[in-house]
């Protein structure tokens, strides 16, 4: 079956350091009540919903089901979750709504990551026999793939910052962003990365809506159609990998169908200044492509929910008429170990 | 609104994980001062070792040594270690090709500082004094200026293979309640049982989680109720938890307070286990400067109508 998807609502947080005075469901709750206001729907109007999060960021156990609290699974809904970034959750919702079982879902996804120590919390998911009992962190693996681009000479640390620089400079027309504008480079955290080539660590979520054909035009004025998506993986040990490509981005974005016709805005999710650059060449995105105008993820990476984000501001720049076609991103693991490409398009203006 | 509280949590616990036969003899190897890789049908040789070719998804099983040195592929200065990491002064992450490899293992490279490291610089094994058959058998890197070493030509057969390894893993959080179970146990700490109210469908949730589960919207008129309540359905508990200092058999049970729309969990005292039963009345019994019900006891009251009961089943 081929079935027209779009997105039809976003709606976000504001990302802030911590939302501790806040319960995972009391952070996600408003955003849900504002993607369903934007389109009208109720809970029981959606004929799926689909979550992505993850326990270990706030250290509680089965803490999407509390969660579910915000939607209120009252008749019962259907539902799923997946451990991993929403824009995953939302891959699932599309190939739901792709076989006729559903014409409408609600995605959403959200990350307290202020009451761990999240660089611990992400060796956790990395492999347990050769790499986890050594707690390479996060912004390690992150400066590895940094020190290889610059070994490549395809990038050095000016022209680091100089990304970090245009993303939070962009960031400061989005009021939800966490850092707006110019912050201070800084020193190295763990070298060749520098403060400012990390993204901040933030509390968020995020939330979206998806319509299958007729349905779509009835609820917004202008659907962000989903022309493509795909998502790739390569392989597990990082040593096997070239680090200054990203072959699974460039995968998922043929088979997206990215580069049959060129997009006007790219929102990359790229918590490393170093992983842009990565996917400005893997995406072939040059300087005619607006890159991040939300301010990606170095402006604000609500873990879990900075992916399903991405696809939010590409879809909600198409609704409000700044963009006709667009491009979006979201990753997961280290080093962009898994990515997720999403083509979106409005109805010719 | 009074401050949110917070208190540390530590989620420790340590993963007994089996292994496969090529990480069996890689980490066997380590133990031995052997690095074993493992050869793939197109003839490169994977170190660290997998079971299935990453490209072509073929078994492999066929090991062959390397060398114990090797040639730092990418590097990351390290000022700040980390609980758990290699060393506890500052290092290199270094990804390491070690000859006779095709592909590159993470480490940590012990070095004076960021200046004396590079990619390209040769480096060799630092084995660990007390191995078990881990990667933490190799302790780190070092700096190394001679030739490649000769590995002997070991094949993975050991007397002794090790099965498994005991990774531990502990992760500290700060654990925060949230608006509405703060307002709960602060009331708990008063001696007074604080629900909160939903504004759609009425109901009282005792302990309140700021949202109606039914209705999806905010929960925040808040509502005491009880102290008495109903047991409307319990269990008897036979084992004896670790570190719980309550004489088995003891009852657990569910008890919807006087004025609260949803049962919560409470221990039952004050009565011979097997005499509780479900509309049995029952009251919180605080004790010394607690913050919470110790347990609940019989009221001595008549015990209620299932009726009443029985929609907070």
């Amino acid at each position: 079956m081929n079935r027209e998807i779009a997105v039809v609502a976003f709606a976000q947080t504001d990302h802030r350091r911590a939302g501790e005075e806040l319960s995972e469901v009391e952070l996600l709750m408003p955003v849900l009540h504002d993607v369903l206001a934007r389109t009208g729907l109720r809970t029981a109007d959606l004929d799926f919903v689909c979550s992505g999060s993850s326990d270990y960021l706030a250290g509680r156990a089965f803490s999407f089901t509390l969660a579910l609290d915000g939607v209120g699974a009252w008749p019962p809904i259907s539902e799923s979750h997946v451990e991993m970034d929403g824009a995953w959750a939302l891959y699932e919702a599309w190939t739901k709504l792709l076989t006729g079982d559903a014409d409408t879902a609600l995605v959403y996804a959200y990350g307290k990551s202020s009451p761990g120590s999240l660089r611990d919390v992400l060796t956790r998911q990395l492999d347990p026999y050769y790499v986890a009992p050594l707690w390479p962190d996060s912004i390690a693996l992150a400066a590895l793939q940094a020190q290889a681009l610059i070994d490549a000479g395809e990038a050095d640390e000016p022209a680091l910052a100089a990304v970090a620089a245009r993303d939070r400079e962009n960031a400061a027309g989005n009021p939800h962003a966490q850092l707006r504008g110019p912050v201070p480079h800084g020193d190295h955290v763990v070298r060749p990365l520098r403060r400012g080539d990390c993204p901040p660590v933030g509390d968020g979520a995020a939330a979206v809506i998806l319509a299958a054909g007729e349905r779509a035009r009835a609820l917004a004025a202008r659907p962000a159609w989903i022309r493509g998506i795909d998502h790739r993986v390569e392989a597990h040990a990082l040593g096997v990998r070239d680090l200054t490509d990203s072959p699974s981005t460039r995968l998922a974005a043929e088979h997206a169908g990215a580069f049959e016709r060129p997009v006007d805005t790219a929102e990359l999710h790229a918590p490393f200044t170093s992983q842009e650059i990565v996917l400005r060449k893997a995406l072939r995105l040059d300087g005619t492509v607006r890159v991040n105008p939300s301010g990606g993820a170095l402006a604000a990476n609500p873990v879990m929910a900075a992916g399903l984000i991405r696809i939010g501001e590409a879809a909600a720049r198409i609704h409000r008429g700044a963009s006709d076609r667009a491009l979006a991103h979201a990753t997961s693991g280290p080093c962009l170990q898994q990515n997720l490409v999403a083509v979106l398009e409005g109805d010719p203006r | 609104m009074p401050d949110v509280l917070k208190a540390p949590l530590v989620v420790e616990f340590p993963f007994t994980r089996s292994l496969g036969p090529v990480q069996s003899a890689f980490l066997t190897g380590l133990r031995e001062r052997v690095v074993l890789g493992v050869r793939t049908t197109d003839g490169r040789t994977l170190v660290p070792p997998v079971e299935y070719d990453p490209v072509t998804a073929d078994e492999i099983r066929d090991l062959v040594e390397v060398a114990p040195t090797g040639t730092v592929t990418t590097w990351a200065w390290n000022h700040a270690p980390r609980r758990g990491q290699p060393l506890a002064t500052p290092f290199a992450w270094v990804l390491v090709r070690l000859d006779g490899a095709d592909t590159a293992l993470l480490h940590a490279l012990d070095a004076p500082g960021p200046d004396t490291v590079r990619t390209g610089m040769r480096v060799r094994v630092r084995w660990a004094a007390e191995r078990s058959g881990a990667i933490t058998d190799i302790a780190c890197f070092e700096p190394y200026d001679g030739a490649a070493a000769e590995p002997d030509g070991h094949r993975g057969d050991f007397a002794d293979p090790v099965t498994g390894i005991v990774a531990p893993a502990r992760l500290d959080y700060t654990y925060t309640p949230g608006r509405a179970q703060t307002a709960h146990l602060e009331a708990l700490a008063e001696r007074r049982i604080v629900g909160e109210r939903c504004p759609s469908c009425r109901k009282v949730y005792v302990p309140p989680r700021g949202a109606c589960p039914t209705c999806g919207v905010a929960t925040s008129e808040q509502v005491e109720v009880g102290p008495r309540g109903t047991v409307t359905t319990f269990c008897v508990v036979n084992i004896k938890a670790r570190g719980l200092d309550i004489e088995v058999p003891y009852v657990y049970a569910h008890i919807a307070l006087d004025g609260a729309d949803l049962a919560l969990h409470g221990r039952i005292g004050g009565i011979p286990y097997d005499q509780v039963r479900m509309g049995l009345r029952v009251e919180p019994v605080w004790t010394g400067g607690a913050r919470h019900p110790d347990h609940y006891r019989p009221t001595g009251e008549p015990d209620a109508d299932y009726d009443t009961y029985r929609e907070l089943l």
